[in-house]
């Protein structure tokens, strides 16, 4: 069952298209990447599923809720990170657990105080003496200390350490396989590799893909070293079909595997090859293409 | 009414409070102490008309032959910086929902709770008439306890001075609720404390204009200080129901714009 659906999602600054057209369906349990350059309408989405902006056409629900008729309950449903967190200069972790909780009519103390523990907060020093990572760790304390079915983080990785990121991402598998649907966005693809599942991409306010990590993987190719032997002549070599070389150095070249390895094996085993590597899928340059070239598919 | 939001609104207003409430009282106890003594001395440079008509024109009323107590008992209550610290404090709150939220980037976190807007802008306004309550308070405390150290004739009766307390009010709510409905349309505090002061200030000349300029006082109900004069309550000795119902409805009508625009607008922090 869909948590999030976003429905022919529209909103417009102006003159200028924040979201064109946007149709996203995320489940439950899910961790859902959002991905984009700056300005590609990520936030934007987000805050419409915070009701905080209204749409222009189409629309969103959370949980079953309209996002702009009924935010309240769709904020009893969801733990929200805003993308450029402020927060005011006088609250202190512990202050903002206890009105935090009174908003919401549950005490969150404790397990906001396990949070501020885990992720290494001092609960008394105010916001205004914060730095921003410990700000950011703040913020998301409030997001996930009433235990909500739904999280929408806008970069939430910002301006945290690889430790506690780690920390992080941790709480976020535990969450999605209680049950919990996480939407996390991001402009960096390290961040949504290693924790998402399914990612969908934005440029300039479009849906460019939205797809399993494993499905985009498998269409990004796989990285592939070929050094030749010295004694040979590379420059004679043609390439199987299914290799793509994008670099010849000399002897070294590099390039993208992008049909079966059993056909670039067969075809390798008669070449003058000294060594040889196959990586990981290079899904860098797959979402480069998407960041680059909104009408084109790569 | 939500206590999360209350301790909330609570926690940003009650330095505010404390230092405008602190600056009123000391303000009317000056004016308290030192009015009377400065009318004695002065008797014949009252009866002067250049003199009578800016004492008219800050009293927003025709004061004729009364040169006597009660104009000076009222020009404690009607005096600019009076009027300043009461209209600054209403405007300083006033201007905190939507507008000072957005401009501090805070809108955020406040609306990820699960509250509907016009509930969370209902406590920041009931807080926001509470703090007022409380900074009138501190200046009626001080107008009472520094009545004790002048003569009979310049103590306002605590009776007379209830009615000017709550016309005061009156006039801080509406206040209050214009500047809220402006916030409620605006992103930047700065702008929307700069447009309610433009339209007091606005209000305030057209007072002074009503007074030399007899044309104007068709339009003289466009100001709010028609319907805030201390020197007719302390004259009449009446309530002035009028002038409290117009006050009243403008504060209502502010507020409830502001509520209808809050909750129906896209909130925009970039």
């Amino acid at each position: 069952m869909s948590v999030i659906e976003i429905e022919r999602l529209t909103k417009r600054y102006g003159r200028r298209l924040g979201i064109d057209n946007l149709t996203l369906r995320v489940d439950a349990g899910e961790l859902f990447g959002f991905l984009g350059p700056n300005g590609s309408g990520k936030t934007t989405a987000i805050r419409v599923l915070m009701g905080l902006l209204r749409a222009d056409a189409g629309g969103a629900r959370v949980a079953g809720y309209d996002c702009w008729k009924a935010g309240h309950r769709v904020k009893a449903e969801v733990g929200y990170l805003p993308g450029d967190l402020r927060l005011y200069p006088w609250l202190t972790c512990t202050a903002a657990l206890r009105i935090a909780g009174r908003a919401r009519r549950r005490d969150l103390r404790r397990p906001g105080l396990e949070l501020a523990e885990l992720f290494d907060l001092e609960p008394t020093v105010r916001a205004g003496q914060m730095s921003r990572g410990m700000r950011q760790k703040l913020g998301l304390i409030l997001a996930l200390a009433h235990r909500p079915r739904v999280l929408i983080l806008d970069e939430p990785a910002a301006a945290l350490d690889p430790l506690v990121q780690e920390t992080l991402f941790g709480v976020l598998r535990e969450r999605a396989q209680a049950g919990d649907t996480v939407f996390f966005s991001s402009h960096t693809l390290s961040e949504v590799e290693r924790l998402c599942d399914r990612v969908a991409i934005l440029r300039a306010g479009r849906l460019m893909a939205d797809e399993t990590l494993a499905a985009l993987r498998s269409r990004a190719g796989r990285t592939v070293t070929i050094l030749w032997r010295r004694d040979s002549d590379p420059g004679t070599i043609a390439p199987p079909p299914v290799l793509r070389v994008h670099q010849r150095e000399g002897h070294r070249w590099r390039a993208t595997l992008t049909g079966p390895a059993t056909a670039f094996a067969r075809w390798s085993v008669g070449q003058p090859i000294e060594d040889l590597s196959i990586g990981q899928a290079d899904l860098n340059r797959l979402f480069q293409q998407y960041y680059s070239h909104p009408e084109r598919n790569p | 009414m939500n206590r999360g939001l209350i301790e909330k609104a609570l926690r940003e207003v009650w330095l505010t409070t404390l230092v405008f409430g602190a600056g009123l009282a000391g303000f009317e106890i000056l004016l308290t102490l030192i009015l009377p003594d400065l009318f004695s001395q002065s008797a014949s440079m009252l009866q002067l008309k250049i003199v009578k008509t800016f004492l008219r024109a800050l009293m927003g009323t025709q004061i004729g032959d009364m040169l006597g107590p009660e104009m000076v008992l009222s020009l404690a209550w009607v005096h600019p910086v009076v009027l300043a610290l009461v209209w600054g404090h209403a405007i300083t709150l006033g201007s905190r929902l939507p507008a000072g939220e957005i401009e501090s980037g805070t809108i955020d976190v406040l609306l990820s709770w699960p509250l509907s807007r016009p509930r969370i802008y209902l406590a920041h306004a009931l807080v926001g008439l509470a703090a007022g309550t409380v900074v009138l308070l501190m200046a009626l405390t001080a107008s009472l306890s520094a009545g004790r150290f002048v003569e009979p004739a310049f103590r306002t009766a605590p009776d007379m001075l209830g009615r000017i307390f709550v016309n005061l009010w009156c006039l801080y709510a509406a206040v209050g609720g214009v500047t809220s409905w402006i916030a409620a349309m605006s992103s930047h505090r700065s702008r929307a404390v700069g447009v309610a002061f433009g339209l007091l200030l606005a209000s305030f000349l057209l007072n002074f204009l009503v007074q030399f300029w007899p044309p104007a006082e068709k339009i003289a109900f466009l100001s709010i200080l028609t319907y805030y004069r201390p020197l007719q309550i302390l004259q009449a000795g009446a309530w002035p129901l009028g002038d409290l119902l117009v006050l009243l409805g403008l504060a209502v009508i502010g507020s409830l714009a502001g509520a209808l625009v809050f909750a129906r607008r896209s909130i925009c922090t970039t």
